[in-house]
């Protein structure tokens, strides 16, 4: 079989010495992890790795020798290092050794107690120490799709990961240290003397208990009884605004949180949820210095009123143009006349509404701008919100054109049944025949003749302001979509993947190096980056997502049978 | 030779001797009728033909204004009493007492429904003015034909509805009653549909189960009435409707009875079995 030594290229001037790492049985691979270096003593050498196995739970071994000459081979050298191999027991003992300048390395093993006394294969692997101990290794996404020999590889690579992220300790020890046994390896250029990390990281700590009391606090006046009365909380379920600060004050609450993040996931999700905080405060921020620049908020105001106006307008001309003849339909005008009076006096009453509240409206919408100061995602909740409020009439005509419509299709369904002498039975939930009463019978067939004659005009109201409503629920759906977008967006990670790519991987790639007859095969292994759709998906944040209810043969059902349609589902909402 | 195909015989397998279909039996069930006898009930039809008829000609009458409403409600008023009254007589108040219906519930129903049709009638009456004339002709034509198709005539068949031919005799005369210049003449419209087609009918089977002479004579002058009426309006309808009327009392009749002779109906041993005994007895 071949033999995969994977060695770390930051070794390669190294002197000689011993090479230390795991071995991996199954793979038949060894992963080098550090050379330690003449003088050493071999008892202080097994005390020192038994203790590094202790704390990382990494079966680190002595693995072979590593001999680097500046002129040619020194046989005794080599026979020293073989007689190294005595002592480090260790099967199959690797020996690497460099000569002068030259690129071509010479490997062979020791094979003590092995049957086949043929030469084995032996691949070189550089890899860059640093990169693979910071970067994260993601399985593949669909799992399901993989077949053994793939999910194989993965865990193969997983555990060559593992090993070198595990042994950070291994790395901690600096080569100018005065202690027993020098080693080589990875080293950090030092830790960073920035006094303002430090001054953060100090003060990081009470920061965050500051802003876990103060969220204990608003949480806990937020579940006060008080604002659990009925109208009250039935106004705090509709206004997607409170929806969307108590997301944030979730968020907040995460990331103050004194527990230390437990694994990459986690980490990952603290660090996106402040980045995504950070960004939607400053682009409100943003919003708010431009919209109170030049008076912006006050202009808003005025042309506030002249558009309900517009609206209200709108909306009489077509409640004209209903009552006449629509497209040249042919209405009941009697029942049209009803209808469009109807709603022109609802109209009336709603503009009457609006010219009462205008005083106060460049008030109002002043205070409520200060508060895109909490984010964007905020003040377009508040958007979609006035929206939904100035739009008020429009949802009220709506509901009483598809109640009127309703009931007439029911009343319809039943009657027609009775017209063909059958009955609904509930009880086996299907048609059945039945033998009316004379009077039954004739009443029914009237009733029928007059709600099927009444049909096309009701139908028509029905239809003009369900277009209009679902008119408005578009627009909000729209705005709704981008505050997902802005809420779930992982930008953390999207930057990383910019700037340092190699902490997210999604596998290896390996370049073949220069070769030469009779030294083994030189591979170069670099990181595979992930690609952003997998980071995306991989570290998106859950949001109370407002996704369509319904399919789009079961919508349409709903309005043919004039049921109300509230097309948009949040999360915390219970299923019908 | 014998009769079996399980052993080996010297004939072929389709050999048939001279006691072939011997067993065979020709128009077993079939029905001999007499000529009186399906006349009789022919006068079911002719009676729903003039019914549709006297409607529609007094419909004709209402619109063009030589009938005034209240004319039509007096007369109607007076001949649905002297029919309640004959209900009752024909068989001496067996059929009151066994169908268990109080006198005072009939008052009810009535009032009701009178109630409710002189409540809709402003309704009624402006239901289809948006609506083409032609199109209130072709659909009451459709709903009369239905009418006559699903009408109970006695026959046993699945085509038979008896609330589906109502209600369509309902819905043609609402449709056009709503043509008619007031509510008022909406109202006595509707109420004359109700009386010739829900209460007529009823007060004919019992004359035809209880007095046949007697229906047979209400029944030539009601078609002579009937024919009178469509006369006055149209004397090629009047033609015409008489013909049909022939047809059907006189010349289907005597159809039916000459194909029934052609009938060709074989019955024999290879029929279906049918149980004939009563199978109770081995129910525990």
């Amino acid at each position: 079989m071949v033999l995969k030594v994977f060695f770390p290229s930051c070794c390669s001037s190294a002197e000689s010495g011993i090479l230390i790492g795991r071995w991996i049985s199954e793979q038949n691979s060894a992963v080098i992890l550090a050379v330690v270096h003449f003088p050493f003593i071999p008892a202080q050498v097994k005390q020192y790795l038994s203790e590094v196995q202790r704390v990382t739970k990494v079966s680190v071994s002595v693995l072979g020798s590593w001999s680097n000459s500046k002129q040619e081979k020194e046989e005794s050298l080599s026979e020293f290092l073989e007689d190294l191999g005595t002592i480090f027991s260790h099967d199959p003992w690797i020996q690497i050794s460099k000569e002068g300048d030259s690129n071509f390395w010479s490997c062979s093993t020791l094979q003590k107690h092995s049957n086949n006394p043929k030469e084995e294969e032996i691949i070189l692997v550089y890899y860059d120490q640093r990169k693979v101990m910071l970067s994260h290794l993601h399985p593949p996404l669909d799992t399901a799709a993989f077949t053994d020999h793939k999910a194989d590889d993965a865990s193969k690579l997983a555990a060559i990961f593992d090993t070198v992220a595990k042994s950070k300790i291994l790395f901690m020890t600096d080569r100018y240290d005065d202690g027993p046994i020098k080693l080589t390896h990875w080293q950090s250029d030092g830790v960073e003397a920035s006094i303002i990390v430090e001054l953060m990281k100090q003060a990081s700590v009470p920061a965050c208990m500051l802003l876990t009391f103060l969220l204990s606090l608003i949480s806990g006046i937020c579940r006060s009884r008080v604002l659990k009365f009925w109208p009250l909380s039935f106004l705090w379920s509709k206004l997607s605004t409170c929806e969307q600060l108590g997301h944030r004050l979730q968020h907040l609450q995460v990331i103050s949180s004194n527990k230390k993040a437990q694994n990459h996931t986690q980490l990952m999700r603290k660090a996106n949820i402040f980045v995504s905080l950070l960004i939607d405060v400053a682009l409100g921020i943003l919003l708010m210095s431009w919209l109170y620049r030049k008076n912006r908020i006050g202009h808003l105001a005025d042309t506030l009123i002249p558009v309900a106006d517009h609206v209200a307008e709108e909306l009489q001309d077509l409640l004209q143009w209903l009552m006449g003849a629509p497209a040249g339909l042919k209405m009941n005008r009697a029942l049209d006349q009803v209808l469009g009076r109807f709603f022109l006096y609802h109209i009336h009453l709603w503009i009457s509404y609006i010219h009462l509240m205008s005083p106060f409206i460049e008030m109002i919408l002043w205070y409520v701008g200060l508060s895109a100061c909490l984010g964007l995602t905020v003040a377009l909740c508040i958007l979609s919100d006035i929206i939904a409020l100035l739009t008020f009439h429009i949802y009220c005509f709506y509901v009483y054109g598809a109640r009127l419509y309703c009931l007439k299709i029911y009343g319809l369904s039943s009657l027609w049944r009775l017209f063909r002498g059958k009955k609904w039975n509930v009880l086996r939930q299907r048609v059945d025949s039945c033998s009316y009463d004379l009077d039954q019978l004739f009443i029914g067939t009237l009733l029928f003749t007059i709600l099927l004659f009444l049909l096309p005009t009701t139908a028509l109201y029905y239809l003009v302001f369900t277009l209009l409503r679902l008119l408005v629920v578009i627009v909000q759906g729209l705005i709704h979509l981008l505050v997902d977008l802005i809420d779930s967006l992982p930008f953390y990670s999207i930057i990383l993947r910019l700037c340092r790519s190699y902490r997210l991987a999604a596998g290896v790639k390996f370049r073949v190096l220069e070769q030469q007859d009779g030294k083994p095969l030189r591979l170069l292994m670099q990181i595979n980056p992930l690609s952003y759709g997998s980071v995306v998906q991989t570290y998106r944040l859950p949001t109370y997502s407002c996704y369509p209810k319904d399919t789009w043969t079961s919508l349409c059902k709903k309005l043919f049978l004039g049921e109300l349609i509230y097309p948009w589902k949040h999360k915390g909402e219970k299923q019908d | 030779w014998q009769k079996v195909l399980y052993e080996r015989q010297p004939f072929p397998d389709n050999y048939v001797d001279q006691r072939f279909l011997e067993e065979l039996r020709k128009n077993v069930h079939a029905r001999r009728y007499r000529y009186r006898a399906v006349v009789f009930q022919s006068g079911a039809v002719v009676q729903q033909l003039c019914s549709v008829c006297v409607f529609v000609v007094t419909w004709w009458y209402m619109d063009a204004g030589m009938l005034s409403p209240q004319g039509l409600f007096g007369a109607a008023l007076v001949s649905s009493l002297l029919g309640y009254i004959l209900f009752d007589a024909v068989d001496g108040g067996a059929g009151r007492q066994e169908s268990g219906r109080t006198r005072w519930a009939d008052l009810k129903s009535t009032l009701v429904f009178a109630a409710f049709t002189y409540g809709f009638s402003p309704v009624l009456k402006t239901l289809t003015e948006s609506i083409s004339t032609d199109t209130i002709y072709a659909m009451s034509a459709l709903m009369l034909l239905g009418h006559l198709i699903f009408f109970d005539y006695g026959a046993n068949a699945a085509i038979v509805s008896s609330t589906l031919s109502l209600n369509m005799a309902i819905f043609a005369s609402v449709c056009l009653a709503s043509r008619l210049p007031r509510s008022l003449h909406a109202f006595v419209m509707v109420t004359f549909a109700m009386q010739i087609f829900a209460l007529w009918p009823m007060l004919q089977k019992k004359l035809k189960a209880q007095t046949p002479r007697c229906y047979v004579g209400v029944t030539v002058l009601f078609a002579l009435a009937a024919l009178g009426g469509l006369a006055t309006v149209s004397s090629v309808g009047a033609v015409l409707f008489a013909s049909l009327l022939v047809a059907i009392s006189c010349l289907c009749p005597y159809c039916l009875i000459r194909l029934q002779q052609l009938k060709d109906n074989i019955h024999g041993p290879w029929d279906e079995a049918e149980i004939k005994e009563d199978l109770s007895r081995f129910l525990m």
